[in-house]
């Protein structure tokens, strides 16, 4: 133990199993200990991560459940060190469920009986109104009387603020409150588990100190829905062969010099995965929606967009200039209803022609509601108004279906009646960029006239190596049933969790299958306090409050992941089952299910 | 005594979350909890003091006004009527 950074992760570990206090032999390590200690001391001490207490006997709950987990065999993050990757636990197969929709009902009915929106209790709503008009005028006071020294500028006299007033007013007084639930810096593989740096602020949130320590948690914020987020395994082998063969960059355009076979290959098999005629792939995800959409659409042309659609979209059909219509989230009548009108009273700028296209837009999993989109529905009423269809799969592409392909995989409908398959391969694949797959017609379209195929530089090559590895890890190409298995742990992840968050009468919203479950806290304080204290026992969790979400809707958003156990889960469900007792969070007036939960 | 030490905690805490003020700084914590206070001491002030001769002009305002013997002669009153049919 003598070096203390390549021993950074053993006295950490053994300071945690100390803490109680049982009596260790002295040994040359002992200084670094206690060093440790102070500093575990000062980092649980800071404003930032006060643990707030428990209310059924707060001294005894940590030991009760370590005394717990201990006899079950079970699982802590700060204690164990598992290799991020494969599914672990071997799960028999029997009665399972894959990632696919029944089928028995109507489609609309069998949306109506998996997915819930539970609407708010009153008292919570006007609470939440309350706190937000609290932070508001207290906002205004504070701006008034106290700007702290790190929060004003020199030098400036005379210039224009360069920031929207609202924005830097909402972001200095009522963000800042809670910042450290935000942009936290981590320092690890986000597989299963991942490790935070710690930092504290002493003047609340205005700065922070990093205390050079790190916490290990259980990952329940990454996108990383099949696990390839992953710094060992046949994916991170490849890639760092390719990385050793090809270089890291082209600094070139594919157009220019940036093709390479790697990416050809890339597109081929992508195509091959959704089973239609082509496809193209970009280096960014984002940049897939916001330039490819302006050279689709043209002034002229109606969008009608769900209104929950991401950001990359929005701004994609604002650049284009094209007509946005927004219809009610996942609302199949509200849609029938703007295409109707749409066609039957054509564009009025053109004085009652008709549109020049009209293109529905949705995605596939929503990754704030979590929520899946009508697939079946939508198909009828793209057909029924002769419209086309461009469905975003940034969420859903490997994580759902039985076969990973997506909801058109999951809903067993043809991949060739949706006109535009995007997606990305930064969540399921974990890698970066996106894609979009079509007819040979559409994608040589785009190879001639999307910006972001002839002026962005073409994706590097690891990365383009992990997408393909993955992919064929998916397509069980690569001769084993891995892939398989971690579609099918991820569907078992997700109906486990939702159900049993569902039992202990928490709200949350959308699609029993779908595999990003936010969980609603509604009031803003309570977003900070969740976070934090979920990191006090190890779990990173991601919230998400008003800019992103209705002021109403402050929520915590779970990801899950095939890199999950049962353990990882069940302990992060043991500890939200206490925090939301302590917190109020079982808002859910639904009657529950008592009887226990399969996985 | 511990208990009710960990009740009341466990109350100032939600009330801390459910209004927000649990994301403050210490004096905008004092502020505002003692805005409130100031409130309730004066909502309890006033229901002592005020409270009484408010609820007996309301009283006043509800009762109908005392009984006197002509009044009831001529007021109809079918509960009386019904009652003599019943004997009857």
């Amino acid at each position: 133990m003598g070096n203390l950074e390549t021993d950074a992760a053993a006295p950490f570990e053994q300071s945690y199993a100390t803490t109680n206090g049982n009596g260790k032999p002295a040994n040359p390590a002992m200084e670094e200990e206690e060093d440790h200690e102070t500093l575990m001391q000062r980092k649980f001490s800071a404003p930032a991560y006060t643990e707030i207490k428990t209310r059924k006997n707060a001294a005894k709950v940590s030991s009760a459940h370590r005394l717990k987990n201990i006899a079950n065999g079970g699982y802590h993050p700060a204690k164990q060190l598992h290799l991020n990757g494969h599914a672990k636990t071997a799960v028999s197969d029997r009665e399972f469920k894959s990632s696919q929709a029944d089928g028995v009902l109507s489609p609309e009915q069998e949306h109506y009986q998996k997915s819930s929106f539970e609407e708010v209790p009153l008292h919570t709503a006007c609470l939440t109104y309350l706190g937000f008009y609290l932070l508001m005028i207290l906002g205004y006071i504070n701006q008034l009387l106290f700007v702290p020294k790190v929060a004003k500028e020199k030098g400036r006299d005379g210039y224009v603020a360069l920031y929207d007033a609202f924005e830097s007013f909402y972001s200095r007084y009522v963000y800042r409150r809670i910042r450290d639930c935000w942009n936290r810096p981590i320092c690890s593989v986000p597989g299963d588990e991942l490790t935070l740096k710690d930092r504290v602020t002493n003047d609340y949130g205005w700065s922070f100190k990093f205390t050079g320590t790190q916490t290990r948690c259980l990952n329940l914020g990454s996108y990383n829905y099949l696990g390839f987020a992953s710094s060992t395994g046949t994916c991170a082998d490849n890639s760092e062969a390719t990385a050793r063969q090809l270089g890291l960059a082209y600094c070139s355009s594919r157009s220019e010099l940036g093709e390479t076979q790697l990416l050809a290959d890339l597109e081929r098999q992508t195509a091959r995965y959704f089973g239609v005629e082509d496809a193209i792939v970009f280096g960014m995800g984002f940049a897939t929606n916001a330039l490819n959409l302006p050279s689709l659409l043209s002034p002229g042309c109606l969008v009608v967009s769900d209104e929950k659609n991401h950001a990359s979209i929005i701004l994609g059909l604002r650049l284009s200039g094209a007509t946005i219509k927004v219809f009610k989230h996942n609302n199949m009548r509200d849609l029938d209803r703007v295409l109707r009108q749409a066609v039957v009273y054509g564009n009025p700028k053109a004085g009652g022609k008709p549109w020049k296209k009209i293109m529905i837009i949705v995605e596939g999993v929503f990754s704030m509601e979590g929520s899946i989109v009508r697939l079946p529905e939508v198909i009828a009423l793209k057909k029924k108004y002769k419209a086309y269809l461009y469905l975003d799969e940034a969420h859903s592409v490997g994580a759902m279906g039985p076969n990973g392909g997506g909801v058109t995989d999951y809903f067993r409908a043809d991949a060739k009646d949706v006109d535009i398959l995007m997606g990305t391969f930064t969540k399921s694949f974990g890698s970066a960029g996106g894609y979009i797959a079509g007819s040979k017609k559409l994608i040589d379209f785009l190879r001639a006239n999307s910006h972001a195929h002839c002026y962005a530089s073409s994706i590097s090559p690891p990365i383009a190596q992990q997408i393909y590895t993955s992919m064929r890890i998916i397509m069980g190409e690569d001769g084993t049933d891995i892939g398989r298995q971690k579609i099918n742990q991820l569907a078992r992840n997700a109906r486990y969790f939702r159900k049993r968050l569902a039992q202990i009468g928490v709200i949350t919203y959308g699609h029993e299958d779908s595999p990003v479950v936010p969980m609603l806290v509604y009031l803003f304080s309570k977003i900070g306090a969740v976070v934090r204290t979920l990191t006090t026992r190890h779990i990173a969790v991601v919230g998400a409050g008003f800019p992103a979400t209705p002021i109403m809707e402050g929520r915590i958003r779970f990801c899950l992941s095939a890199a999950h156990t049962k353990e990882q889960l069940d302990y992060a469900l043991d500890v939200i089952d206490e925090i939301s007792d302590d917190f109020g969070l079982k808002y859910s007036r639904k009657p529950k299910d008592l009887n226990p939960i399969e996985y | 005594m511990l208990k009710i030490k960990r009740t009341i905690a466990n109350l100032y805490r939600q009330y801390e979350l459910a209004t927000c003020i649990s994301m403050f700084e210490p004096w905008e914590k004092k502020l505002i909890n003692g805005f409130v206070l100031v409130i309730l001491a004066l909502l309890v002030f006033s229901s002592c003091v005020y409270l009484p001769t408010y609820m007996q002009t309301l009283l006043q305002f509800i009762t109908p006004l005392p009984w006197s013997g002509k009044s009831t002669n001529n007021a109809y009153a079918p509960i009386a009527s019904t009652q003599k049919m019943n004997i009857g």
